[in-house]
C-alpha cells in the first residue's frame, strides 16, 4: 500500500511510509508536552505545528494531514 | 648520455624544487621530452629527477567491460587504459621508461605517506622494469634546501613496503567496493528505465552519506516544543545591563508570566558577587583536519579548497607536509631556526623575537601521532612572490597557530553577581583577560569576547529597568556542513586524511547532497534506501571502520594484504547476490528518484503570477523551443511563460534578481563568457540598464 502523504510504500499496519511514520510518532509523542507547557488542545497543537518554522517537512505534513481528518 | 641517478618525485613543482636544492649550483637544467619536463642537476654525481603526475598506474578490471558484476579480477595498468582524459600518461611513463634504461641509481622522492609511496614505487616496478628492489628513499617533511638536501645524503635504504601494500590495498579494496555496488546500482536503473545514469557509492561514501541521511530525517520529522525565558535588564549606576534568570529554560508558560508579574516594578539586591580565575592553555598544532576545521570557521573555506592551498604552500617550501595526522612538533624541526626566519616578516618579528628571549621553547602538542611527518608548521621561509589572499591567509594561520603553541598559557577572570528581586535569581556576568600569554600570538584568529562589569559591592540595590517573557521552541539538529562532516569522518575514523574531502566533494558533484549548509537531495535519500535495505553492510560505519583499521595493520606489518582483499570480496559476494536479486524494485526506486532529481534540477522558483505552482524550463512538444513555464499550466490554473535563449545550456541560478527579485537563470554559450539573465520582462534593473545604455549612445554621438 502507498503511504497517505507520499509515493513510499506503507510499513505493515500503518497508513504511512516508514518516515512519515516516524514523524507521526513525533507529533503524538510530543503533545503532552505542549499541552502541560501551554494548555495548547489537540487541535491548537496541530495548527501550531503547520505554523512553527522548525516543524520537519513531514512532521508538518503529518500534522496537516491529522488537521484535514479532524 | 653519461650515467645518473633518477629521482622520482610526484609532481613537477616538487621536481623542480629538490633538482633546484640538490645542483650545486642551484640552476638545475630543464629538459622537456614529449611535454614532459624533467630536470639535469649536478651533485656527487648527474642526477636526473623526473616528476610524475600523482598516480600514473591503477587498479583496473582483467577483463574490461562495464555492463555486469561481480568483478573480482583485477590488476594494476597505467592510467590511460582506464580513464578517457588521461591520454598524456602514456608519454609520461614512455620518458620514465627510457630514462630508467641509462640510469645506475634510482630514488623515490615521492611525498612520504601511502599514496607518495605507491607512486613512486609502481613507477619503479612497472614503467622502470623491476627497480623497485635496488631503489633507495628520501623522506622528508618539507621542500627546504636544507631538509632535501639531508634526505638525500641519508636516504632510506630501501622502499618502505608495508606503506606500499598498505596503499596497494586501500585503493584495491576502493575498487572491488566503488566498482561493484555502483555497477549494481546503475545496471538496475539502466533496465528499469531503459535510460543510463552513473550511480555511484563507494566504501566510504555510502556510511558518509548515511549520516547526513540520518541527520536529515531527523529534522525533517522534528517536532518542536515550546518554552519560555526572560529578558531582563537592570540599572546600576546610571547604566543598563542585560541579566540571565536563575533557569535559563523555563517550561510552563504560567511560570513565566507568575515570575514577571512578581518582578514588575520591585528593586533589587547584590547578594552576592563571585570571582573565578582560570587559565587557558594553547591551542596545540595543526593536523589537517584542525587546520581545514579552523579555516572553514575563520574563512568559510571548504575542506578541500583548505586542503588544496596548503600544498600550495608546501610546494613552495613555506610549510612542511600538510596531510599530517600528527598534533606533535618534534624538536628536530629546529624551532629557533624557524623562528629566525620568520622575524625577516615585519608583522611577525616583534612576537618571534618575544619566542625567542625564552628559556626554553617548548611547544603544547596533542595525543594524536602520525609515524611519517609532524604536524603543519611553516619552514621559516618567506614567500618569494605576492601570494594570493586564500594563501596568505592560511599560511599567516599556520605561522600564527606555530607560534602561539609556544605561548604561556592565558590567565582569565570571569565574575558572576547574584541579584535577588522578589526572591528570584538573577546573574550578571561578565568576562576579562587578565593576561593574554599565547592569544598575543594568535590574534586576530583569537575568539574572546570581554564584557566588563562596572565596579559593584555586595548589598547594593539595582533598579529592575524592564523584563519581557520570551516565546521559544526547540530547535531541530544543525545540519552538517563540509567542515563539521569532516569532523564526524575523523571521529569515526573512516576514510582517510589525504581522501575525506574529496569523499565530501563527490558526493556533491553526484548530486546526492546541495548547499553549504548540506541538504540532502531525494537522490541521496533513496541511494541509502536502497543500500539500507538491500546492502546494509555496504553503509555500516562498523564494518567500514573495521576494514579501515586492518588496513592500519598492513602499514603495521601486523596484518596481510592477501586476508583484507579476501575478506572485502567475502563481504561483498553476499551484498552483489542480494542486489542482483532485488534488481528491478532497485530499478524502479533509482529510476524514479533521478526522474525526481531531474524535475528538481529544471525548477527556476516560485511563480510570482499565481503564487502556488513553480517556474520550470520546459521544452515544448509542438515547436520543440525551451521556456519557462509555471507548472499549475498542467492543471489549466496558469498560464504565465517566458522566452528563454535558444542556444546553449540554461540553469536555474537559485539566487533572486537584485532589481526585482524573480529567480535567475544562468546561461553557457561555447564561446562566450557565461552570463545571469533575469527573465522578467519588467524588471527595473533591464530598464535603468537600456537608459544608461541609451544615455552613453547619445554622449558618443555628441562627443562626434
Amino acid at each position: 500500500m502507498k503511504c497517505k502523504l507520499c509515493s513510499r510504500e506503507t510499513r505493515s499496519e500503518s497508513k504511512y511510509c516508514e518516515l512519515h511514520d516516524k514523524a507521526y510518532a513525533n507529533v503524538v509523542g510530543k503533545f503532552e508536552a505542549w499541552k502541560k507547557a501551554s494548555g495548547a488542545s489537540w487541535e491548537e497543537y496541530l495548527n501550531e505545528l503547520v505554523k512553527n518554522p522548525f516543524t520537519g517537512v513531514w512532521a508538518k505534513e503529518v500534522a496537516e494531514h491529522l488537521l484535514k481528518k479532524e | 648520455m653519461e650515467r645518473y641517478t633518477l629521482i622520482v618525485t610526484e609532481k613537477p613543482d616538487a621536481a623542480q624544487r629538490i633538482a633546484e636544492a640538490l645542483d650545486l649550483r642551484g640552476k638545475p637544467k630543464k629538459v622537456e621530452e614529449k611535454k614532459v619536463p624533467y630536470f639535469m642537476a649536478n651533485r656527487d654525481q648527474p642526477l636526473v629527477v623526473v616528476p610524475a603526475l600523482g598516480h600514473l598506474y591503477t587498479v583496473v578490471h582483467e577483463r574490461g567491460g562495464r555492463n555486469y558484476y561481480p568483478v573480482f579480477n583485477f590488476r594494476w595498468a597505467p592510467r590511460h587504459l582506464a580513464e578517457k582524459g588521461a591520454k598524456q600518461i602514456r608519454t609520461w611513463i614512455e620518458v620514465f621508461s627510457r630514462l630508467a634504461t641509462n640510469a645506475t641509481g634510482f630514488i623515490d622522492a615521492c611525498d612520504y605517506d601511502i599514496e607518495g609511496s605507491l607512486i613512486g614505487y609502481s613507477i619503479l616496478k612497472y614503467a622502470c622494469e623491476n627497480k623497485d628492489g635496488v631503489a633507495k628513499r628520501m623522506k622528508y617533511s618539507t621542500l627546504t634546501k636544507a631538509e632535501l638536501e639531508k634526505a638525500y645524503e641519508e636516504p632510506l635504504p630501501k622502499l618502505d613496503f608495508a606503506l606500499i601494500e598498505a596503499g596497494k590495498t586501500r585503493h584495491e579494496v576502493d575498487w572491488l567496493y566503488g566498482v561493484n555496488i555502483s555497477r549494481a546500482l546503475t545496471i538496475a536503473a539502466n533496465r528499469w528505465s531503459g535510460k543510463y545514469a552513473t550511480l555511484s557509492t563507494g566504501r566510504v561514501q555510502g556510511p558518509t552519506l548515511k549520516f547526513l541521511v540520518a541527520r536529515e530525517r531527523a529534522i525533517h520529522t522534528f517536532v518542536p516544543t515550546p518554552y519560555w525565558s526572560l529578558l531582563t535588564q537592570v540599572e546600576i549606576q546610571g547604566k543598563t545591563y542585560e541579566v540571565e534568570y536563575e533557569k535559563k529554560v523555563i517550561e510552563k508558560k504560567t511560570e513565566a508570566d507568575t515570575v514577571t508579574e512578581a518582578c514588575k516594578g520591585k528593586t533589587g539586591k547584590i547578594e552576592k558577587i563571585e570571582e573565578k580565575k582560570f587559565q587557558l592553555s594553547p591551542p596545540i598544532p595543526f593536523d589537517l583536519g584542525a587546520l581545514q576545521s579552523e579555516a572553514y570557521g575563520l574563512f568559510g573555506y571548504t575542506p578541500r579548497r583548505t586542503g588544496d592551498i596548503a600544498e600550495r604552500l608546501y610546494l613552495e617550501a613555506l610549510i612542511s607536509y600538510p596531510r599530517t595526522s600528527s598534533q606533535k612538533l618534534p624538536p628536530a624541526i629546529n624551532y629557533k631556526a624557524i623562528l629566525n626566519g620568520l622575524s625577516r616578516n615585519r608583522d611577525y618579528s616583534p612576537l618571534t623575537f618575544e619566542l625567542l628571549q625564552m628559556k626554553e621553547l617548548k611547544p603544547r602538542e596533542g595525543a594524536k601521532e602520525d609515524p611519517a611527518h609532524p604536524a603543519v608548521y611553516p619552514t621559516g621561509n618567506l614567500p618569494e612572490r605576492v601570494l594570493d589572499e586564500s594563501e596568505r591567509r592560511i599560511w599567516d594561520l599556520v605561522v600564527r597557530r606555530f607560534m602561539a603553541v609556544f605561548g604561556d598559557a592565558a590567565l582569565k577572570q570571569s565574575m558572576k553577581a547574584t541579584i535577588n528581586i522578589d526572591g528570584h535569581h538573577f546573574y550578571l556576568r561578565g568576562r576579562r583577560i587578565l593576561k593574554e600569554g599565547w592569544m598575543r600570538f594568535y590574534k586576530p584568529y583569537v575568539r574572546s569576547e570581554e564584557v566588563t562589569l562596572p565596579p559593584i559591592r555586595e548589598g547594593e540595590t539595582v533598579q529592575l529597568k524592564q523584563m519581557t517573557r520570551e516565546d521559544k521552541f526547540t530547535k531541530p539538529p544543525p545540519r552538517y556542513n563540509p567542515s563539521s562532516l569532516l569532523k564526524r569522518m575523523e571521529e569515526e575514523s573512516i576514510g582517510t586524511k589525504a581522501t575525506r574531502a574529496d569523499i565530501i566533494e563527490t558526493l556533491y558533484n553526484r548530486k546526492y547532497i546541495t548547499e553549504e549548509r548540506i541538504v540532502v537531495t531525494d537522490l541521496g535519500f533513496d541511494i541509502i534506501e536502497v543500500l539500507r535495505r538491500s546492502a546494509p553492510n555496504v553503509i555500516s560505519v562498523k564494518l567500514t571502520r573495521q576494514l579501515e583499521q586492518r588496513m592500519d595493520k598492513i602499514q603495521n606489518n601486523s596484518d596481510k594484504r592477501e586476508n583484507v582483499l579476501s575478506e572485502a570480496v567475502n563481504q561483498l559476494k553476499p551484498v552483489l547476490e542480494e542486489l542482483k536479486q532485488s534488481e528491478s524494485a532497485i530499478g524502479e526506486a533509482l529510476s524514479n528518484a533521478i526522474k525526481r532529481a531531474r524535475m528538481q534540477e529544471r525548477i527556476v522558483g516560485n511563480c510570482p503570477s499565481c503564487g502556488t505552482g513553480k517556474l520550470m524550463i520546459l521544452y515544448s512538444r509542438r515547436t520543440k523551443k525551451r521556456f519557462i513555464g509555471c507548472t499549475n499550466f498542467f492543471k489549466n490554473a496558469c498560464k504565465t511563460s517566458f522566452p528563454l535563449p535558444q542556444r546553449g545550456t540554461v540553469k536555474p541560478m537559485g539566487r533572486p534578481c537584485k532589481g526585482c527579485g524573480w529567480p535567475m537563470i544562468f546561461v553557457r554559450l561555447k564561446g562566450r563568457r557565461p552570463w545571469m539573465l533575469c527573465f522578467n520582462p519588467g524588471c527595473p534593473a533591464k530598464e535603468e540598464r537600456r537608459k544608461r545604455l541609451e544615455m552613453q549612445a547619445v554622449q558618443q554621438r555628441n562627443q562626434k
